[in-house]
């Protein structure tokens, strides 16, 4: 692809710089502090699920936990807490594992309309997520300070889809947590450097959207989600 | 030990209760105090204002009076920052930088040299009355001196302390923004006054004469009873 | 619109400011609550000067090395089927920006907030080519329903409160709900989510470009950004050249430095990186992607003792806690970016001409400094503005005179002696009762806000000669 006006532009950077233009050999160096590592640093996996609990409550997000067995009941109840009448999930490898495939099954049955993001059928998947009243998606990595979750998103996991709908809900294996983000950029950071290239569109989410344009007060769902939901589940 | 009084230009001319006040501190506590005669001011109105330059002929004057001087105290953070500053303005001067070096390292407040040199927390005074403090940003954000003064305030026997709401912001006084940006400055001062009369203290006490000067006369003009003291005035009452 | 705003005399702007109690008071609490939550945010990290030492570090080494990451970036951009394009003049970029726009046949552009697109004036130049332009970042599609201007860098309609906003809905819109934010907030959710889905172009701003990868990430609440860059088919994202890290591990620390210093948030609802065009099979994100790289004055700031204002990262923590800020607003600078980095940047991008006051407003109490996260010296930097005006032959005669007057009073300690004695004499007509409330010179401006005490009977030197000699004749 084009790129226009580079070699001037730079040129003159250098100059301003009063040294030689620098197309090669620049090493990051090892920086002489690393705070961002002493946070929650030594948590196990269950001390660092509940960070995430303390700090959904404080981005306005409902937290659950369950495990294996009880994801399918906790699951069909939030989407009927939040009157899910069309749900839209993302096509997770994760799906069939977690037994998504069951519970939508029943879902259907029960005439809630239940739809996978579907590639092949364009932008007819924004629009249904435009009138979908949840999206459900499975977080990558979990970062417990902030109450995050990392989505990369694919053909198979839109961007809309934790985006559009009215809730969002996010199923969160607990293997994926982790303290912070520093723990989450380096993985996308060691990928890319072996070759990965990495997702067109990193998503890190934490809770519903939100502003405080007016007055400095807290609105809670501007254009993204207006509620968000986490639940956390047990590894098998 | 040996101390070199500093009085900044402010308290020799404006209120000069307060140097003396220093000087009886200081040899309360055995120090033999002298008074270079010939030393002035620190420089900082022309310097803040932009006159870098020029200044360097005070600064340089300043180096000179205290050059000999085993210390270096002055009863404000804000004169005494300044002249702690000249180690960074004349650095790469070959005639001035080690000068400017030295000189820096031997200059000290008044209750950071109480505390921090000669280990004293608590000296001994007298003094009745609620009191409240206002840390000056020179102080506490350039000099880095919060704790000293607050110490030394609350280890005075009589004294009732309360804190400053949002002591920590500027009192508007600025060196010559006082001046040239008079109605800015008197919206600051008013807001200052106003946080020292909500904590219905009788006392205002700083460790900054120029801003105690610019409170104090904010507090006159409201015919405020609330009466503004230097630390070294409270700091020598003594039964 | 470009960089500079409001009435052109100083004088006016801060007097307008003063006199609107309405935006002070929305000021005064929305600083309030920035202060609290940033100290609570920073507090609770145990080791709040590392994280501001690293963010230094890694702003200085990346600034040191600017061409090579830009070029990196541009690079990985291309890869990933983006086009980059460098502008050294907020010109070159509207009319690239055009040229794009124009060729998409873009009728419809939405914006996300973008501090630098307000800097080149964008907006004015899309519209003047005939596309509608809607700003979706609630605050600034608030200011842009009602004309105004913003006068804050994260929170740009600060000024305005809700009934102000419910005023100006009502009549753009024919709002007809409360004043509650909630209400509000819904209302500009519905009406733009209907732009949202009929645009062609979406226009984003940058917070941090990422070198390795060739990402541009977005720090938002709202959600805007993300819309504007998943519906549209196609995204134009604007940077000013020093906006990028060199890794995404940098993009973390920075990020959150960010997020803890502007909001008090761990992190904000959104943080979005997004990398090049859609890949085959994607339905969300552009197809086109262009990103513009925009110098606008930054180089010549390169290489100076300015650099380090090129560190700042926009979190307008500076702003939050300036007093000046507070008593004036925003909009009393007269530029897109007020307060303290204001007062630094805005000279170093538009000159010292007309902005010559904004390096004097300001006590240097540095309470700036201390919060600034990558530990940019903005009094210092203020200062060394003065200085520059000074060289450049910019002070008023009088304050000349009288710094020369000082120097001279102050390098002769027998003219300084005598004039400290004779200052109590030389002071008397205007003395009563030991205070003055009228005062001539000088003490004019002083005594319009408040009193000056006459001086001391006898000056401290005297009475200190005077005990010596006591002492010698005990
Ligand atoms: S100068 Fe520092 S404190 Fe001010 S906005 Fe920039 S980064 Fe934030």
């Amino acid at each position: 692809m084009t790129i226009q006006n580079r070699e001037s532009f730079l040129d003159n950077l250098a100059n301003t710089l009063g040294r030689p233009r620098r197309k090669t050999g620049v090493e990051r160096p090892k920086w002489s502090l690393s705070p961002q590592w002493e946070v929650y640093d030594g948590l196990s996996q269950d001390e660092l699920v509940d960070v995430l609990e303390q700090q959904c409550k404080v981005i306005h997000t409902n937290f659950k936990r369950t495990n294996f067995d009880g994801l399918s009941e906790m699951l069909k109840s939030a989407i009927k807490g939040h009157d899910g009448n069309k749900v839209l999930a993302a096509n997770d490898r994760r799906n069939k594992e977690y037994g998504l495939e069951v519970i939508f099954d029943d879902l259907k049955q029960e005439g809630v309309d239940v739809r996978l993001w579907d590639s092949a059928i364009g932008t007819e998947n924004q629009v249904f997520a435009e009138q979908a009243d949840i999206g459900i998606t499975f977080s990558e990595i979990t970062l417990a300070e902030s109450g995050t979750i990392t989505l990369f998103n694919d053909k198979d996991n839109g961007r809309s889809i934790s985006l559009l709908p009215r809730v969002h809900v996010v199923i969160i294996p607990k293997s994926t947590l982790v303290p912070r983000m520093t723990q989450a950029v380096k993985q996308i950071h060691e990928a890319n450097k072996r070759g990965r290239e990495v997702s067109s569109c990193v998503s890190f989410i934490s809770g519903p959207s939100n502003s405080a344009d007016i007055e400095m007060n807290l609105i809670v769902g501007v254009h993204g989600p207006i509620e968000a939901t986490y639940i956390v589940v047990d590894d098998k | 030990m040996k101390v070199s009084l500093f009085i900044t230009c402010m308290a020799d001319i404006m209120t000069s209760n307060v140097g003396k006040d220093t000087v009886e501190i200081l040899e309360r506590f055995g120090c033999e105090v002298d008074f270079p005669d010939t030393q002035t001011c620190c420089g900082q109105p022309a310097y803040n204002s932009g006159y870098l330059e020029n200044t360097k002929a005070t600064m340089k004057h300043m180096m000179k009076v205290f050059r000999e001087s085993e210390y270096v105290v002055g009863p404000s953070g804000s004169c005494v920052a300044m002249l702690r500053g000249y180690e960074a303005i004349f650095r790469g001067d070959p005639e001035w930088e080690e000068e400017a070096k030295k000189l820096a390292a031997k200059t000290f407040e008044l209750s950071q040299f109480l505390v921090d040199v000669l280990g004293i927390v608590d000296v001994g005074s007298t003094f009745k009355g609620k009191v409240t403090y206002h840390p000056s940003c020179h102080m506490t954000r350039i000099l880095g001196v919060k704790a000293a003064p607050v110490q030394l305030l609350q280890n005075v026997e009589g004294v009732d302390f309360v804190e400053l709401p949002h002591g920590e912001d500027c009192c508007g006084f600025g060196g010559t923004f006082a001046v040239k940006n008079s109605v800015i400055s008197g919206q600051m001062v008013q807001e200052k006054a106003d946080h020292v009369v909500e904590t219905e203290a009788e006392y205002l006490v700083g460790g900054d004469m120029a801003c105690l000067l610019n409170i104090g006369g904010r507090l006159s003009r409201e015919g405020s009873y609330v009466k503004v003291v230097h630390l070294a005035e409270i700091l020598n009452t003594v039964k | 619109m470009g960089i500079r705003i409001g009435d052109p005399s100083f004088e006016t702007r801060v007097q307008e400011g003063i006199e609107n109690d309405f935006m002070l008071n929305s000021v005064a609490s929305a600083q309030g609550r920035f202060r609290g939550r940033r100290g609570v945010a920073t507090e609770e990290l145990g080791n709040w000067e590392d994280w501001r030492s690293l963010g230094e570090e890694i702003r200085s080494h990346t600034l040191e090395n600017i061409d090579y990451y830009l070029q990196q970036l541009s690079d990985n951009v291309s890869k990933r089927g983006g086009h980059v394009f460098f502008a050294a003049t907020a010109d070159e970029a509207n009319e690239y920006i055009k040229e794009v726009v124009k060729r998409k046949n873009g009728k419809k552009v939405v914006k996300s907030k973008s501090m630098v697109t307000e800097e080149i004036g964008l907006n004015k130049a899309l519209e003047e080519a005939g596309s509608e332009v809607i700003e979706t970042d609630l605050g600034e599609w608030i200011l842009q329903l009602d004309g105004d201007v913003p006068s804050h860098i994260v929170t740009p309609a600060l000024h305005l409160n809700r009934d102000q906003i419910k005023e100006t809905f009502a009549n753009k819109r024919g709002y007809d709900k409360s004043n509650t934010p909630e209400e509000l907030g819904l209302f500009a959710r519905e009406e733009l989510r209907k732009d949202f889905l009929t645009a062609d172009i979406g226009i984003t701003g940058c917070n941090f470009a990422v070198a390795e990868s060739g990402a541009v990430t977005f720090v938002t609440n709202e959600g805007n950004a993300r819309l504007a860059t998943t519906l549209p088919d196609t995204q134009i994202s604007v940077m000013g050249l020093e906006r990028i890290v060199p890794t995404w591990e940098e993009l973390d620390v920075l990020v959150s430095l960010l997020t803890r210093s502007a909001v008090g948030q761990k992190l904000t609802s959104y943080i979005t990186g997004i990398t090049g065009t859609r890949l085959a099979g994607e339905i969300d994100g552009p197809e086109e992607f262009h990103l513009v790289i925009v110098d606008n004055g930054r180089s010549e700031i390169l290489g100076t003792e300015f650099q380090s204002a090129l560190h700042c990262i926009r979190c307008a923590a500076c702003i939050n806690v300036c007093p000046v800020y507070r008593h004036i607003g925003g909009h009393a600078y007269g530029s897109i970016y007020p307060g303290p980095i204001g007062a630094v940047l805005t000279p170093l991008l538009d000159g010292y001409e007309n902005h010559k006051e904004l390096p004097h407003a300001s006590t240097l109490c540095a309470a700036c400094t201390d919060v600034c996260p990558v530990k940019i010296p903005l009094h210092e930097q203020l200062i060394r503005h003065r200085e520059i005006m000074v060289e450049k032959n910019m002070a008023p005669t009088a304050e000349k005179i009288a710094m020369n007057g000082f120097v001279k009073w102050s390098t002769h300690p027998a003219a300084y002696k005598l004039s400290s004695k004779l200052a109590r004499t030389a002071l008397k007509p205007w003395t009563k009762d030991e205070n003055i409330t009228n005062g001539p010179g000088p003490l004019k401006n002083w005594t319009a806000q408040r009193d000056f005490p006459a001086p001391s009977q006898q000056t401290f030197r005297s009475w200190f000669k005077e005990r010596q000699k006591g002492e010698k004749s005990k």
